[in-house]
């Protein structure tokens, strides 16, 4: 949308400097010859009209912005644009002088205008050299608050998926089925339900620790996932193995926190929980230069359907990849009617 | 088969994980008035204990692999008590809200546990049976529908993937579902099962049809002035007029 037409009170300031460029004009004119009331006449009118014709200047600053168009490519249609405008100038002054002519009882003498044609013509390319000017500070204006539009919505999105992520650590179907399995274990196997209360204290702690901070070494994410699957296989039993071949290479790497437990979740909640006798979730992580490759595979039941809640948690990770890593990190799927896969791809920064 | 309260309840326990199973036999085991009479860790096993055994009450868990516990509620809901157990799920919770079910929490606390009891056998002395269309249909995210048909043949169940069936017959008290050359009866009216599917995929061309659309070849009018649907292996099956609008309105 053009950004004076958009707003009225913009269109009506605009106009208003019309006004005062058509007094301007007058007065050189009236040096020139003419009276007050001939400059007036011929001028006020068409200054309005050029106004909104002035206002075509957009869609040339649009078409040749100045960042990306060369200089001689800005100067020449800048050029070729003021004069054709200024040439429809002209035409209204024409046009006008005819009403006029056709008008006597106004007492208008019109004689003399068509001596200052030159004069209006330079005028006109001026005016709207000027309003392209105006156009291009315009279009620089809203390309910054954009910018800063933009950098304030991804502060939101990191914000909000921090938030996010903190609420998905207290997935409260895991916790309630870890008391329950607590409960189950103190009278069957007391030591047992003691594990699973310092196991369920530390993963607590761990989640509660890393997710106040930016990022953490893929270590720590890694030891808090072996938590995670150490609870879950309280709770699951044989049903649940875990095969993993981690990069100690890798162990440095900066990550986001929280960033495998959602995916290491997904694989047990989607995966593991909906089939009878339960299977084994892969988990491989690579270093090779100063990328950083992280898969996550879990079978799955072929005649469920896939869950729709999996996307929002998949969606988090994703976002606060690109909130960290922007263009350079990836997040893939593979999903098969038995079997899913996660890949990461990203870039392994580390301290030293 | 419901037996008088004085004497010993049978109940069966259904869940996936074993401690589940664990702490429910704990907390029963002591009451001389119940009997645990089977645990299953899956919905089919539950279907098969309640076909064989007979049990008076299921403690059935909502999350389960293949078969969850609203799944099997509609499979065996005519032939047991059922009390829900849950650690958490939205969906559920709401359901039971909804049509006032009884359920446990986990994790719960022997007391619970017996007035659950107390409760279960109030119901089953005044032969009370849990809506269980009605509750699948409420435990079921909004706007999503049935992916599939289970069916319930005395001890076996039938999984029909929705894409497999070419259409739904009633007859009399049930509906019969035409699957890969064979026909499965349900307990259920075709009304009930029309609004459980897609209406985007299944039609109900007549009074007593509803057809999976994939199936129709085209529409044919024959010499009475009736229209009839030609399926994609010849059948035919009758279309009523307002079956004929709906059927224009999907093409």
């Amino acid at each position: 949308m053009h950004p004076i037409l958009a707003r009225a009170e913009r269109l009506a300031s605009y106009l208003a400097a019309w006004l005062v460029v058509a007094v301007l004009l007058a007065a050189v004119l009236t040096r020139q010859g003419l009276t007050w009331a001939e400059a007036l006449a011929l001028l006020l009118p068409i200054c309005l009209v050029y106004g909104f014709v002035c206002l075509s200047a957009w869609y040339v600053c649009r078409a040749t912005p100045l960042t990306t168009s060369g200089v001689m490519r800005v100067l020449g249609s800048s050029g070729l644009a003021a004069v054709v405008a200024s040439g429809v100038w002209i035409g209204l002054e024409r046009m006008w002088t005819t009403v006029l002519d056709a008008l006597p009882a106004l007492g208008v003498s019109t004689a003399q205008y068509e001596a200052h044609e030159p004069f209006l013509f330079a005028a006109g390319v001026l005016l709207f050299l000027l309003a392209l000017t105006v156009h291009y500070l315009l279009l620089a204006f809203e390309f910054a608050r954009e910018a800063e539009r933009r950098q304030l919505q991804l502060e939101v999105l990191a914000r909000e998926a921090e938030l996010r992520a903190l609420r998905a650590q207290l997935d409260p179907h895991f916790l309630y089925n870890s008391l329950n399995s607590i409960s189950a274990l103190t009278a069957v196997d007391p030591a047992g339900a003691r594990r699973m209360c310092m196991l369920l204290a530390d993963f607590l702690r761990d989640t509660l620790n890393v997710s106040s901070r930016d990022q953490i070494p893929l270590a720590e994410e890694l030891a808090l996932t072996d938590r995670f699957l150490g609870i879950e296989q309280v709770r699951f039993g044989e049903r649940l193995r875990v095969e993993r071949h981690v990069d100690a290479a890798a162990a440095q790497c900066r990550v986001p926190p929280l960033l495998l437990q959602p995916l290491v979740e997904n694989a047990v909640t989607h995966g593991i929980a909906g089939l009878l006798e339960g299977g084994v979730i892969r988990l491989d992580v690579a270093r090779q230069q100063g990328r950083l490759s992280i898969a996550i595979e879990n079978p799955r039941d072929a005649d469920t359907p896939p869950p729709s809640r999996r996307g929002v948690g998949l969606d988090n990770v994703r976002q606060r990849l690109t909130v960290m890593f922007g263009g350079d990190a990836r997040l893939e799927t593979q999903a098969d009617p038995g079997r899913f896969r996660v890949e990461l791809a990203l870039p392994c920064f580390t301290d030293d | 088969m419901t037996d008088a309260p004085s004497s010993r309840l049978r109940v069966a326990l259904v869940d996936d994980e074993a401690l589940a199973r664990a702490v429910l036999r704990e907390y029963l085991t002591p009451m001389e008035d119940v009997e645990v009479i089977a645990e299953c860790a899956n919905g089919f096993e539950a279907v098969k204990v309640v076909s064989e055994l007979h049990p008076d009450l299921l403690f059935l868990d909502v999350q389960m692999p293949k078969l969850n516990g609203f799944e099997v509620l509609e499979l065996v809901g005519r032939d047991v008590a059922v009390v829900f157990v849950t650690a958490y799920d939205q969906y559920a919770l709401r359901a039971f809200e909804v049509h006032a079910v009884d359920y446990l929490l986990k994790p719960f606390s022997p007391e619970r546990l017996a007035d659950a009891l107390t409760r279960a056998r109030e119901r089953l002395r005044r032969g009370e049976r849990l809506p269980a269309q009605e509750l699948v249909a409420a435990a079921r995210p909004q706007s999503s529908r049935a992916g599939r048909i289970l069916v319930r043949d005395g001890s076996r169940v039938h999984v029909l993937p929705l894409e497999k069936i070419d259409y739904v017959q009633a007859q009399d008290d049930y509906v019969c579902f035409r699957c890969e050359g064979k026909d499965y009866l349900k307990d259920q009216t075709l009304t009930q099962v029309e609004a459980s599917l897609d209406p985007g995929r299944f039609v109900r061309i007549h009074r007593s049809f509803l057809l999976n659309l994939d199936r129709l070849a085209r529409v044919e009018t024959d010499e009475r002035e009736n229209r009839v649907a030609i399926l994609t292996d010849g059948r035919r099956l009758p279309v009523s007029r307002s079956g004929y609008t709906r059927l224009s309105a999907r093409l």
